[in-house]
């Protein structure tokens, strides 16, 4: 994760990655309940391809933040559930601070 | 962790589970946007649509899933691994006396292997250490007679500039010679020296350490040269550089020092420095006949030894038509420059060693897969309680298999320190002159390695007859069953796993037994003369001193002198060689004819040994003159040249007289030079040159009044007491001779040491193969001893309700002897049967005895009976103190 420069690009999968693993504090979800709570809390302010969920939930997996798990959806279907690991929690808080960092260092800068 | 591993387990395929995933997103949005007002068939588009590129990620998915698939699988492996690690671990613990048994028994398996494996590496497996070694080649000149023979130097020559297929040829001479280094300090010092000629260390490919090599110009202006090696730079010169460029004094001439060779080149044979002999081109024709050298080529890279064999002969083809006269039927014979080194003896030696101790590891395995089959019986219940509990057949043969290659790597690691200990003692036992200057026995990590692949195989090969064994019964079985009952298959198994035991402990038996039989026969044949308690010292008196004939000849006889004043000195001669030793010419033969006789085809002319000796030579020896009279003060300089022969010699002028016969001589390998006349005036009796020698040699023997020489060996007889005590003072006697110390010692040995060394091989290979078979005789016995006991043990009951309805002691003894030595039987007769078979392959060994030696197979069943008998004593008297009362109450 050393880009020497970061796009807005990859900027926006950091962010993403930080998304989800908030949104898993809340407890299990299936890929459509976290695309939805995102798309609900930001209020479309971000606005992602749902499709690209995916592949960032396969990488959160692969990199042992997320476990995934076949069980029941709300509704009583078959769902692949989501669930953040004591690693996942660690990374989001780091993250968080990094954010809040960066977003009060930003505002200042607003604030001038 | 443990959630993607039951993903894992479930094994979806990643693709249709993604398709899954993502089915389930579309579905739940269009409902959504349904909800919304949207009309479905609309409503699901647009959900597909929001999705973006399905096919990318799907791929990037995929691609993550099978990423982590494959990690997971390796970590769960390696976890599965580390529990069956510490499991067995456990279990070994658990079982001390099993464990201690099995490892001794593995280590000493493994460490005899990789003892003989760095024998064999060193001598078989490592390249030559010279660059490129495999361009290197031995170029031998062969006639109809002889097929490695060595060249002439205007031969060499022509090869190297007429050949197409070689970067460079040089030569050296085979054997080394020593020069007298008058040192600094006024101590005169013998140093080895090999004659090399000019290019010798550009065709090996070796740089100096050191100054430089041989030069065109030094060969050209004929200077004095030598390259020192690094061990006489360091012990006579302490490394000073100064020394290159330098001059010595060697033999009373100046010699400059051009370059020091580093250690480890003294392969072409040990030798503390390399001489110039120069051969410029224009050397006279009848160098052509002086077969000296022995020439080593490097072929040009990529050439193979074919194709320069070719090339070669064509060029030798040339030179026969070219020097007919000298080079008629003579062509060259190619052959790798490391099969010349090592030589067969040491390959069919270290192939020998390598079979026995591979055997013997067999028996090691065989004997701790028996133990583990007893263990296997006693644990049916623990085992059979796992598997009930859900463990596969599969996964139970794996925790086994861990369980018996961490107990072989146990071994190996002992079985390394085994192999360390022995290859301390090795080069002890090792003959001298068995092992190339090249080679060195090292325990390195090659070793190492090999202990480890040897434990891993080992552990598998002795670990899964068990673990199948075990595993086979069905647990409800084992568990219902009484486990002192359940024998069954693992008995029989156990059973043939010993007669293959018996069978190659007496194989091994065999094998050594011949070799004994071998090493007697060698020792105890008749060597001729009746004196071994002689001490023998090589003395080399500086040429420009003690200028020949007469100076020399006044101190041998002042030296002579001297020494028979020394009190308890019995006798004194003097040899140019000893029986069964070295001759300071090394391998020198001449041809002989009778004069008169008709004249010989050059191709038939015999040749014979020859030694020069002061007349005392033979009552110092006690070697009888059989017939006519010894050399006296007659047989001097200017009077009639005579000789002595010996019976083989005799024996070929028969049906003649041989006392009076005229021969004439001259050396083999300097055809041109002037034959000699000389008068045979007595024979002397025969003298072994070798102790193994298959043919009767053929040796002369010229006095040394006649026949002055330069280094000669002092041979001297005690009349009592040990002859080596008398060295210091035979050493003083000589030095108040030679007041200037102008005279080199040494070799100082007894002719009994030298007889010795003389019979090293046999006696290396026989004390060797006979070790290793006694270690499997007692192998094979614990494993006798093994099942014996264990059936003893399982069938207490059956002897105590035996005992109860009358059978007597005898009967019970009976019983189980006649199990034991069915099994021991059945043992012996195979390995018999294969010894028979395999005993052709060391013939080549073999000296006075026949591969199908009835006395050696008589003794080999008299150890295995005696070996048995003790084995079978213990479980035999156990089952005859049977109480039946106390069987039948149940423990």
């Amino acid at each position: 994760m050393t880009h020497p420069a970061k796009t807005p690009n990859a900027l926006l999968h950091g962010a993403l990655d930080a998304l989800i693993l908030k949104t898993l504090t809340r407890g299990p979800s299936h890929g459509y309940a976290i695309a939805r709570f995102i798309e609900d809390t930001t209020g479309d302010a971000v606005l992602i391809e749902d499709g690209s969920l995916y592949p960032a939930l396969y990488r959160l997996e692969r990199k042992g933040l997320v476990e995934a798990e076949w069980g029941t959806s709300d509704l009583g279907r078959r769902a692949k559930l989501y669930r953040l690991t004591a690693e996942g929690r660690k990374q989001l808080t780091a993250e968080m601070v990094t954010w809040r960092k960066f977003a009060a260092g930003v505002s200042k800068v607003f604030a001038t | 962790m443990k959630r993607s591993l039951r993903s894992w387990l479930w094994r979806i395929p990643n693709d249709r589970e993604f398709d899954e995933e993502i089915e389930l997103h579309i579905e739940m949005r269009t409902r959504e946007l349904v909800e919304q007002g949207v009309e479905p068939r609309t409503a699901r588009e647009m959900a597909i649509a929001k999705m973006g590129d399905l096919a990318a990620f799907k791929a990037t998915c995929v691609g993550l899933a099978k990423q982590r698939d494959r990690e997971t699988s390796m970590a769960l492996w390696l976890e599965e691994l580390r529990d069956d690690v510490k499991f067995a671990i456990r279990q070994l613990a658990n079982a001390p006396a099993f464990t201690v048994i099995a490892t001794i028994t593995l280590a000493l398996g493994i460490g005899a292997n990789s003892a003989i494996f760095a024998l064999v590496d060193a001598a078989l497996l490592r390249p030559l250490p010279y660059a490129e070694p495999r361009q290197l080649v031995t170029i031998w000149e062969t006639s109809t007679t002889t097929p490695r023979g060595f060249a002439s130097p205007p031969n060499m020559l022509d090869w190297a500039a007429r050949s197409r297929t070689f970067d460079t040829i040089a030569g050296y001479t085979p054997s080394m010679g020593s020069m007298v280094m008058s040192g600094r300090d006024g101590n005169a010092q013998t140093v080895s020296r090999q004659w090399v000629t000019r290019g010798i260390f550009d065709v090996l490919g070796v740089a100096p350490i050191a100054g430089r090599t041989f030069t065109v110009e030094d060969e050209q202006q004929r200077r004095r040269s030598v390259v020192i090696s690094e061990g006489l730079w360091q012990t006579r010169f302490d490394r000073n550089p100064a020394v290159v460029g330098s001059e010595l004094r060697l033999d009373g001439e100046l010699w400059t020092v051009v370059g020091v060779m580093p250690r480890g080149f003294e392969i072409l044979g040990r030798t503390s420095m390399w001489a110039m002999r120069p051969f410029p081109p224009n050397m006279p024709p009848r160098a052509r006949a002086s077969y000296q050298l022995q020439v080593v080529g490097r072929m040009k890279p990529g050439v193979s030894i074919s194709a320069a064999q070719a090339d070669l002969a064509a060029v030798a083809e040339g030179l026969s038509r070219e020097y007919p006269e000298f080079n008629k039927g003579r062509t060259v014979t190619l052959e790798r420059l490391h099969d010349t080194l090592i030589g067969s003896d040491l390959k069919t030696t270290s192939m020998l060693f390598l079979g026995v101790v591979a055997f013997v590891l067999l028996i090691c395995c065989a004997n701790v897969a028996n133990l583990l089959l007893a263990r296997a019986t006693a644990r049916s219940r623990e085992l059979a309680v796992r598997s009930a509990l859900g463990a596969g057949r599969r996964r139970i043969i794996r925790q086994l298999l861990t369980e018996s290659i961490v107990l072989s790597m146990l071994g190996g690691a002992f079985g390394i320190a085994i192999g360390a200990a022995i290859l301390q003692v090795a080069p002890v036992l090792i003959p001298e002159g068995l092992l190339p200057a090249t080679v060195t026995l090292a325990f390195d990590l090659r070793i190492v390695a090999f202990c480890a692949v040897t434990a891993l195989l080992v552990g598998v090969v002795f670990g899964i007859a068990p673990a199948f064994q075990a595993t086979a019964v069905a647990p409800t079985e084992a568990m219902g069953a009484d486990s002192r009952t359940t024998t069954g298959s693992g008995g029989t198994l156990r059973s043939l796993l010993v007669v293959g035991e018996v069978a190659t402990a007496v194989l091994l038996l065999f094998g050594a037994g011949l070799l004994l039989r071998t090493l007697i026969a060698v020792q105890s044949y008749d060597r001729g003369y009746g004196a071994t308690n002689v001490l023998t010292m090589l003395v080399d008196p500086l040429g420009s001193a003690y200028p020949p004939p007469f100076k020399q000849q006044q101190f041998y006889d002042q030296v002579e002198a001297e020494v028979r004043a020394i009190p308890g000195v019995a006798d004194v001669g003097w040899s140019s060689g000893l029986p069964l030793g070295e001759s300071v010419f090394g391998e020198y033969l001449f041809n002989y004819e009778v004069v008169g006789d008709a004249p010989l085809d050059p191709a038939r002319i015999p040749t014979t040994g020859y030694q020069i000796v002061s007349p005392s030579y033979f009552s110092t020896l006690e070697l009888p003159i059989v017939a006519g009279r010894n050399f006296d003060a007659r047989d001097a300089m200017g009077s009639p040249r005579v000789l002595i022969v010996n019976e083989a010699f005799a024996r070929s002028l028969a049906p003649r007289n041989p006392i009076g016969v005229q021969v004439s001589v001259k050396p083999v390998d300097s055809p041109n030079e002037k034959p000699v006349t000389l008068e045979i005036i007595g024979v002397a009796r025969q003298v072994k040159r070798r102790p193994d020698e298959a043919f009767d040699y053929v040796q002369i023997y010229t006095p040394l009044l006649q026949d002055p020489i330069g280094d000669i060996n002092l041979l001297i007889k005690p009349n009592s007491g040990s002859a080596a005590a008398l060295a210091p003072a035979v050493r003083a006697a000589i030095s108040r001779i030679d007041k200037d110390q102008l005279v080199s010692v040494s070799n100082i040995t007894t002719l009994e040491d030298v007889e010795w060394s003389a019979t090293g091989r046999h006696r290396f290979r026989a004390v060797m193969v006979a070790s290793f078979a006694a270690l499997a005789v007692m192998l094979a016995m614990v494993g006798v001893f093994g099942i014996l006991a264990y059936s003893v043990q399982q069938r207490m009951k059956d002897f105590g309700v035996r005992r109860a309805l009358g059978a007597t002691t005898q009967d019970v003894l009976r019983l189980v002897v006649t199990s034991a030595a069915r099994v021991v039987a059945i043992g012996a007769v195979l390995g018999l049967i294969v010894s028979a078979v395999l005993g052709r392959f060391i013939t080549s060994m073999l000296f006075g005895v026949q591969p199908l030696d009835f006395a050696t197979f008589a003794a080999v069943i008299l150890v295995l009976a005696v070996t048995a008998t003790i084995s079978i004593l213990g479980p035999a008297w156990r089952a005859a103190k049977i109480d039946p009362a106390a069987v039948l109450r149940g423990k």
